[in-house]
């Protein structure tokens, strides 16, 4: 009995310290915001808080990696807290953060928001309480803001645009009236939404016919179970339109599977690594990549911006870039 | 045995309704990728049927799955390891994974709800740590495996069924499957017997861990890439296909074919109200309802059992 509380006792020490210095982090960060709110402090740096969906998300996690590289290139300019959720639909968890972060004396909130509705309401007490908003990647509900007399900039890609660039690329190689299927994103997305009008914006303009728009909900397991019901419903198939890398992966496979790899074009949304070896051979004709590295660095640099003009600027879109095989290094 | 009979009266029925619906559901093409979809969800229904049986419930089912394909697809495209021996380390993760479930629950002699609770979240943080959150990509060093096929039935497929079996026989004709159902039906009865409870259990968490793996491999095949979000919520699926083949949650009652059974008839359901254009949320509803109403027809199946030996007793 004793000697099993002397082993538990090395683990929870640590454990404890560990705490303990976590707690002792957390309140350190709270002075300065008491230190900011007096002009006089011109060299204190502002906290820029960056609240992300989930970190599990390759994608979010290039945004992070991408706004620690750019904190680090410029440490005297501001000083960054990154958070992250469990998985993208955890709003609740997400709420808890924003108000954390306001707790702990961040001067600026960068925001992902999980839900366009669900988070409008912490935006503004987080506001309230004199924090500099800037809503990056998932546009919060223009509506709902209106509503509650706000206005949060937006710094994002042109999820429209770049869908409607890749369908165009891909119209090109078909011929007006050929069948073609969406695969979306989670439904009530705004991005989903947003890809799903480019790639329908492109097959108007080109003639085609959009024979069916189903969800895969962001999951290559789930896409390539919808894929293949599409490919048995419509022999006629000539492309599947993905609004993500990871459901064109599977689509990919359900396209292949069925034998139809040379009948079948599919493009994707996102460029993440695991499908350029297809852009490359030519499983997958095209997909966009919205330079996420980017996105929160364009989101902070924005709000910098507000902090130290007083203003506030408009929206600013950010950059896509089709990529195929031939753009490819 | 009547059991089987009944889910295959449910499977026939549902299959002919959406064969008069739909032109396309009932050609081989569509029989065929539908089976072919399914190896994962078999396995992991067998693996259920197993820890159910014995009284126990596995819900890292889905985590282990993505952890283990982790390991293989790092293995593979970081590590430039062979498909045997990639394969090996996947599998060697998901027993290991399944022995730690095992052992814990054994040695504290606590709920394997909590513990394989406790397991769900860190095979999926393991799954993120060991890909760094990114899908791997494999191709054709994989899937390979997934075009071997016979009468348009993938290797995966025969495997899995051949699994179904071999778990059917070690539930009925082997020691440890007897153990197994005695200990999900008293526990207490079977360890005064004189049996070693605790190494039986340790065996069917460690058989769920690798059967979990082997899911892992099948779907890693037939997607050419590993997914650390792979899984989520297959725990669940599996609970209802084994739910829906009349296992009982308590233990003491279950049968791996009977469970497939289960995993089938949903997998038609999917694929045939998608064909006949049924939209997802009310895929959702259907779907929910099935199992609901086939815990229900369980019920009513044994009381009218109990009811016939009643009579023919008198």
């Amino acid at each position: 009995m004793q000697s099993r509380w002397t082993r538990s006792r090395y683990v929870f020490l640590p454990a404890l310290a560990a705490l303990g210095l976590f707690s002792l982090g957390c309140t350190s960060s709270e002075p300065s915001s008491d230190d900011a709110d007096p002009p006089v402090v011109s060299n204190d740096r502002p906290v820029v808080a960056l609240v992300m969906k989930s970190l599990a998300n390759e994608f979010f996690l290039t945004m992070e990696d991408g706004a620690r590289a750019h904190q680090q290139t410029n440490p005297d300019r501001y000083e960054l807290i990154a958070e992250g959720i469990k998985d993208e639909l955890d709003v609740a968890r997400q709420i808890d953060l924003m108000e954390q972060m306001v707790a702990r004396g961040a001067d600026v909130l960068v925001l992902a928001p999980a839900d366009s509705q669900a988070l409008v309401s912490a935006a503004a007490r987080a506001v309230e309480a004199g924090v500099t908003v800037v809503n990056i990647d998932n546009r919060l509900d223009e509506d709902a803001l209106a509503e509650r007399g706000l206005d949060i900039p937006f710094v994002g890609p042109d999820n429209r645009g770049g869908a409607r660039q890749a369908g165009e690329v891909l119209a090109g190689t078909l011929n007006p009236g050929d069948e073609v299927a969406i695969i979306e994103g989670a439904p009530g997305a705004y991005n989903a939404l947003q890809r799903r009008l480019g790639f329908e914006d492109a097959m108007q303009a080109a003639g085609m016919a959009v024979v069916a728009a189903q969800s895969g909900y962001w999951e290559m397991d789930r896409a390539n179970g919808v894929a293949a019901a599409l490919l048995l419903a419509h022999p006629e198939l000539t492309a599947l339109l993905c609004a993500n890398d990871s459901m064109a992966l599977g689509a990919a496979a359900a396209v292949r599977a069925a034998g139809r790899s040379e009948d079948v074009a599919i493009v994707g949304f996102d460029n993440i690594s695991a499908v350029q070896e297809l852009v490359r051979n030519g499983s997958v004709l095209a997909t966009v990549d919205q330079h996420a590295d980017q996105i929160a660095v364009n989101g902070i640099e924005h709000a910098l911006a507000i902090l130290d003009g007083g203003e506030t600027p408009a929206d600013l879109q950010t950059e896509v870039t089709l990529i195929m095989a031939d753009t490819m290094p | 045995m009547r059991e089987g009979l009944s889910l295959v009266g449910v499977l026939v029925t549902l299959s002919l309704g959406f064969g008069l619906l739909s032109d396309a559901f009932l050609t081989s093409a569509s029989l065929a990728t539908i089976a072919n979809q399914l190896p994962t969800a078999l396995t992991l229904a067998v693996a259920m049927t197993l820890v159910l049986v014995a009284g126990g419930i596995d819900l890292s089912v889905g985590s282990v799955l993505a952890v283990s394909q982790g390991v293989l697809g790092v293995a593979m495209t970081q590590l430039g390891w062979n498909w045997p021996a990639a394969i090996a380390a996947g599998l060697t993760t998901g027993l290991l994974a399944g022995l730690v479930n095992g052992a814990i629950v054994v040695r504290w002699a606590l709920p394997s709800f909590i513990v394989t609770l406790g397991m769900m979240e860190a095979a999926r943080g393991g799954a993120y740590l060991v890909t760094g959150s990114r899908t791997q990509y494999i191709g054709t060093d994989i899937e390979w495996l997934a075009d071997l096929s016979w009468l348009g039935l993938s290797a995966p497929f025969l495997a899995a069924v051949a699994l179904v079996i071999l778990a059917e026989v070690v539930l009925t004709r082997t020691v440890l499957g007897r153990q197994a159902i005695a200990i999900g039906t008293n526990e207490e009865a079977v360890r005064l017997a004189g049996v070693d409870t605790r190494r039986v259990k340790l065996t069917i968490f460690a058989l769920s861990g690798l059967l979990a793996a082997v899911a892992g491999v099948m779907q890693v095949a037939r997607l050419a890439s590993a997914d650390p979000n792979a899984g989520t919520g297959f725990e669940l699926s599996a609970i209802a296909a084994a739910v829906i083949g009349g296992t009982r949650l308590m233990g003491g009652k279950g049968s791996a074919v009977n469970s497939s059974l289960g995993v089938v008839i949903m997998g038609v359901l999917a694929t045939g109200l998608s064909q006949i254009g049924v939209q997802d949320p009310t895929k959702r509803l259907v779907t929910g309802g099935v199992i609901v109403l086939a815990v229900i027809a369980d019920v009513y199946r044994q009381r009218w059992t109990a009811a016939r030996r009643h009579q023919d007793l008198t």
